[in-house]
């Protein structure tokens, strides 16, 4: 039993990382995308928009992969109850 | 004669055939039988005609191979190996679950005390561990569990899971006793059936068998005696080098393997550096060759450095991922991963303006500096278990033993109790005893810090490791193995440097978090450079980094690099190691950290006056007789009631007694009264002797020696009142001297701000002229034994946080009940065990010391967190680039960063290491 809600929280943690990350890396590419707009001569290249896209996904991945097992786990335990 | 022999390679009955035939026709064989599936011939064979190894020889002639000797299988009367051991184990292995075990662990490839936490954290997920806690200069996890719902190897395979690794002890023992290869799978057998035993190989053609154990479970004595058990015997071999030090071993293999990573990454980095010099500089460099700035040949030195040198961090970092936890491996591969994956690009794409650089040599700077600060810390960390080193090394390897009426030369660890030991001038006593033959004198100063030689003679005891000087003698062998004085010496100062000060556990919580939000500040950098900062401040044009995402990368792996908390899980127990040690090699045993952090807030110190203030040795000054009564006769009664008792008044008059050669008659009905006399019956008389109370609570008329008794007290002596049959006749007065430092501690105590207060069971005119003496003021007498922890508690409740000094022997609960208990004097295992410190010499100097040691050994914690946290509270921001706006330049570089990350471990285990040069005397 123990093992089985240990996969799912794993499972459901890579899940909500996965999730917030990509969300972040979307706000991202969204306010890159916004400043070049409103200028005559964009600042951002599509190289910086996709490295910073990339580099923002590894990043938030690592923050996100370290906080949603511990929250994830904390809720479970708090509906068993 | 009959014997069994292995035959390997017969896979047929016509193989059968041949090894029958081969055998039937040597001359001498009476009958062969031959089995295919045991692949054994078992010959009977005439012993005068011919011999094994012709039978052997027909075998392998005939094509086959021959297996290990087999038993002689015996007539009726003879056995053939000692004991067949059975496949199912016994029942008493079975635990009850409930019980609480206590395990330890040596890990190897903790970096920081992210490793340390993480590790504790995976231990403590178990549901049976109860608690686990991780030294990392130490390299030990401590681990308290139930033994009925985990064993040792599914916690091995925890810490081994999520990427660091178990160190086992290893040992070689010679068997004696095998005969064949049944034999040596019944060694095996019972050898992996140890708890702590978690590999056993054993060779029959050398007699030997390797184990692999963990020395917190199962000791070596403890596999020596389950061989023996058995039927055979187990030994140390005589050729043996220096017993395995795995750990030390790890520990040498690490340095070399930073060593050479450092060397490949300083080979490489001094032509990437030059290469960048020419680029920035073309005229003063201008003979670096072109190649040297050729982006392939950058490209190629550069993956040379990550591959080889910096795959340690890569992998780390995979190996913690995997596995939920996040460490220094984490950031270094981030920031050196992103520098080395955007030169990459540059170079081999297309990436439009901006991109016109390349940070090879940032990737290879960060690599190498970081491997130094590895290097230089492996190095540090075995210096700082030195003085365990030291103890160890004091251990004799050999013992000449008497069996027989001859000696005998053997390991010291095969030394039993009541073995006779021969000890010549000049040699080292091999462990605890007692002398039986001869004299000579000991230099004790290695273990008790006594410089003069001190005097031993039949019935003297005698202390393993010291050194016999003038002449030889016998002893009977008391404490052996792990109970010798210096096998418990060394256990109390491996346990003190395992354990963590409060302090400590904050600053390891602190750094355990700290990885992560590292990562949130990083993020949070590179996206304000992005956004706003890189436009605001016109990083363009005084950067010249012509990409925002560029810019914004260098910081947020600037802002990784300098956050590493290594130096934050470095600063206490770096600190406590050297500050234990050298307490060690100075006589003063401190059981932990957390001993170490009370010490220092101490504001009253007791202590007891009979054998800590004063020298322990009473002698008989006085006798004052009432009107009719004969001095000897009061001598023998009085010395004959105290011969049972083992306090040192009563001692003092039995010893007066015997030098003027009385009789000491056999006393009936002996009894002590704690705190007021004993009463006998010695030749059909009541006797009592002890204190006014004593005489008052029987109803005996004291009158007539008031006034004596006040008088020998207010001398400090400790007078005692004799009566016999109810009548009183006559008293006896016993003082203690002194010991030659008592007044100097007290006053230097004093002058620390520390008060001293004496606590005694004297009466109070006795005790309060010792005092004066001292020149302490606060005096707790005429206290019984069994008060002296109320007192204590008394002292405490009053706010005071105070520390009992006592000889240990009946001071067990005060020393227990007070915040710092202090025992005087090596051997008493009450003291060891009731007192946080223990002083091995009998000088109250030392008292003084260990204060100076705690607050020398704080002092230095203090610095070292304040070094560690304060870098990374100013490192930070700077990283991140506060400063920017102001000074337009990026004020810290990733290649700084890495060179001041890896600088602050070092300065905070070499600041430690200074201790070592500071006086505590």
């Amino acid at each position: 039993m123990d093992k089985v809600s240990d996969k799912n929280t794993g499972k459901y943690a890579l899940i909500a990382s996965m999730v917030s990350s990509l969300l972040l890396v979307i706000i991202f590419a969204g306010l890159s995308f916004l400043v070049n707009s409103s200028r005559t001569v964009p600042l951002y290249s599509q190289v910086d928009i996709i490295a910073g896209m990339i580099f923002v996904f590894i990043l938030s991945m690592i923050v996100a992969a370290s906080v949603w097992p511990g929250f994830i786990e904390k809720k479970t335990k708090n509906n068993s109850k | 004669m009959k014997t069994d022999i292995k035959v390997f390679g017969m896979t047929c009955m016509h193989c059968h055939k041949r090894v029958t035939d081969a055998i039937s026709a040597l001359e001498g064989v009476n009958s062969v039988e031959v089995s295919l599936e045991d692949e054994k011939a078992s010959v009977e064979f005439d012993a005068d005609k011919i011999g094994l190894e012709d039978i052997k020889k027909a075998v392998t002639d005939a094509g086959y191979e021959i297996g290990e000797d087999a038993c002689q299988i015996p007539d009726e009367e003879e056995a053939a190996c000692p004991v067949i051991i059975d496949e199912e184990e016994p029942e008493e292995s079975k635990v009850e679950p409930g019980t609480v075990k206590e395990i330890a662990f040596k890990v190897s490839g903790m970096q920081c005390s992210a490793c340390a936490q993480n590790i504790e954290k995976a231990l403590n997920k178990l549901d049976a561990v109860i608690s686990a806690s991780v030294n990392l200069p130490m390299q030990r996890a401590s681990v308290s569990y139930d033994p009925a719902l985990i064993t040792p190897e599914e916690m091995e395979n925890t810490i081994e899971a999520i990427g660091y690794h178990v160190v086992k002890d290893r040992v070689v023992l010679e068997i004696g006793g095998m005969k064949c290869a049944a034999c040596s799978q019944n060694v095996e057998k019972v050898l992996k059936r140890l708890k702590g035993v978690s590999s056993a190989s054993v060779n029959i053609s050398t007699a030997r068998a390797q184990v692999e154990y963990n020395s917190s479970l199962v000791s070596v004595d403890e596999i020596k005696k389950a061989v023996d058990d058995i039927g055979y015997s187990a030994s140390l071999p005589a050729d043996r080098k220096e017993s395995e030090d795995r750990e030390k071993k790890e520990r040498e293999q690490e340095i070399k393997q930073q060593k050479n990573n450092l060397l490949i990454c300083v080979a490489i980095l001094i032509p990437i550096m030059l290469g960048n010099m020419k680029m920035m500089f073309p005229g003063l460099f201008g003979f670096v060759p072109a190649l040297f700035s050729d982006r392939n040949l950058l490209f190629l030195l550069a993956t040379i450095v990550m591959v080889f040198p910096g795959r340690q961090f890569f992998v780390g970092t995979y190996r913690g991922l995997r596995h939920g936890v996040t460490d220094m491996n984490l950031l270094i591969a981030t920031g050196t991963g992103a520098a080395y994956v955007i030169s990459i690009a540059a170079s081999y794409l297309d990436l439009g303006p901006g991109y016109e650089h390349v940070y090879y040599d940032t990737a290879v700077m960060l690599i190498t500096f970081i491997v130094f600060g590895r290097y230089l810390e492996a190095r540090a960390k075995g210096r700082t278990s030195e003085s365990i080193k030291k103890l160890i090394g004091l251990q004799a390897k050999t013992a000449r033993i008497i069996v027989a009426g001859e000696e005998k030369e053997i390991p010291v660890e095969d030394v039993q109790v009541d073995d006779i030991v021969f000890v010549r001038p000049g040699e080292k006593v091999p462990v605890d005893g007692v002398v039986v033959e001869g004299s000579s004198a000991m230099d004790e100063s290695m273990i008790t810090g006594e410089s003069i030689p001190v005097e031993k003679n039949v019935g003297d005891m005698v202390i393993g490791s010291t050194l016999n000087k003038s002449g030889a003698l016998k002893f009977k062998a008391i404490n052996v193995g792990a109970d010798t004085a210096l096998a418990r010496i060394i256990e109390l100062v491996e346990n003190a440097q395992n354990s963590k000060a409060p302090i400590q556990r904050i600053a390891d919580l602190v750094a355990g978090h700290f990885i992560l939000v590292v990562h949130v500040i990083a993020l949070a950098a590179f996206f304000f450079w992005y956004f706003i900062g890189y436009e605001r401040f016109d990083v363009a044009l005084h950067s010249g980094i012509a990409s925002p995402f560029l810019f914004s990368l260098l910081i947020s792996i600037t802002v990784l690099v300098i956050s590493c908390p290594c130096a934050v899980g470095l600063a206490t127990p770096a600190a406590i190691m050297v500050g234990t040690g050298k307490g060690a090699e100075n006589g003063i045993l401190i059981k932990g950290g957390e001993a170490l952090e009370r010490t220092l807030k101490i504001d009253t110190i007791v202590f007891d006056k009979t054998g800590t203030l004063t020298k322990g040795k009473p002698e008989l000054t006085d006798v004052v007789l009432t009107a009719g009564n004969d001095k000897d006769e009061l001598l023998t009664l009085a010395a004959s009631a105290e011969k049972g008792s083992e306090h040192p008044l009563g001692e003092a008059i039995v010893k007066a007694a015997e030098e003027k050669k009385l009789e000491i008659i056999a006393a009936d009905n002996f009894n002590s009264i704690a705190g007021h006399g004993v009463e006998a019956t010695i030749d059909a008389k009541h006797v009592l002797l002890g204190t006014r109370k004593l005489m008052e609570d029987n109803g005996i008329d004291i009158s007539s020696l008031t006034e004596n008794m006040e008088r020998l007290e207010a001398e400090g002596k400790t007078a005692m009142m004799v009566a016999k049959d109810g009548q009183v006749i006559g008293l006896l007065a016993v003082a203690d001297t002194l010991k030659e430092n008592s007044k100097e501690a007290v006053e230097k105590l004093q002058k620390m701000g520390i008060e001293v207060v004496m606590i005694t069971g004297d009466n109070s005119r006795t005790a309060d002229a010792i005092a004066a003496q001292l020149g302490i003021e606060k005096v707790l007498s005429e206290v019984l034994p069994g008060d002296k922890a109320s007192e204590i508690k008394k002292l405490q409740e009053e706010g005071r946080i105070v520390a009992m000094v006592g000889d240990g022997i009946n001071d067990a609960p005060a020393l227990t009940q007070s915040d710092i208990g202090i025992a005087m004097g090596a051997g008493t295992d009450v003291a060891m065990e009731s007192a946080q410190i223990v002083l091995i010499k009998n000088d109250l100097r030392d008292v003084l010391a260990s204060i100076k040691l705690s607050r020398l050994t704080m002092n230095k914690i203090k610095q070292n967190l304040f070094w560690a946290f304060g870098y990374n509270s100013i490192g930070i921001p700077l990283a991140a680039g506060i400063l920017y706006p102001f000074v337009s330049r990026i004020v810290i570089s990733p290649e700084l960063a890495a060179a001041f990350m890896a600088m602050s471990s070092i300065s905070v285990t070499t600041n430690s290491l200074l201790m070592k040069r500071s006086r505590i005397k």
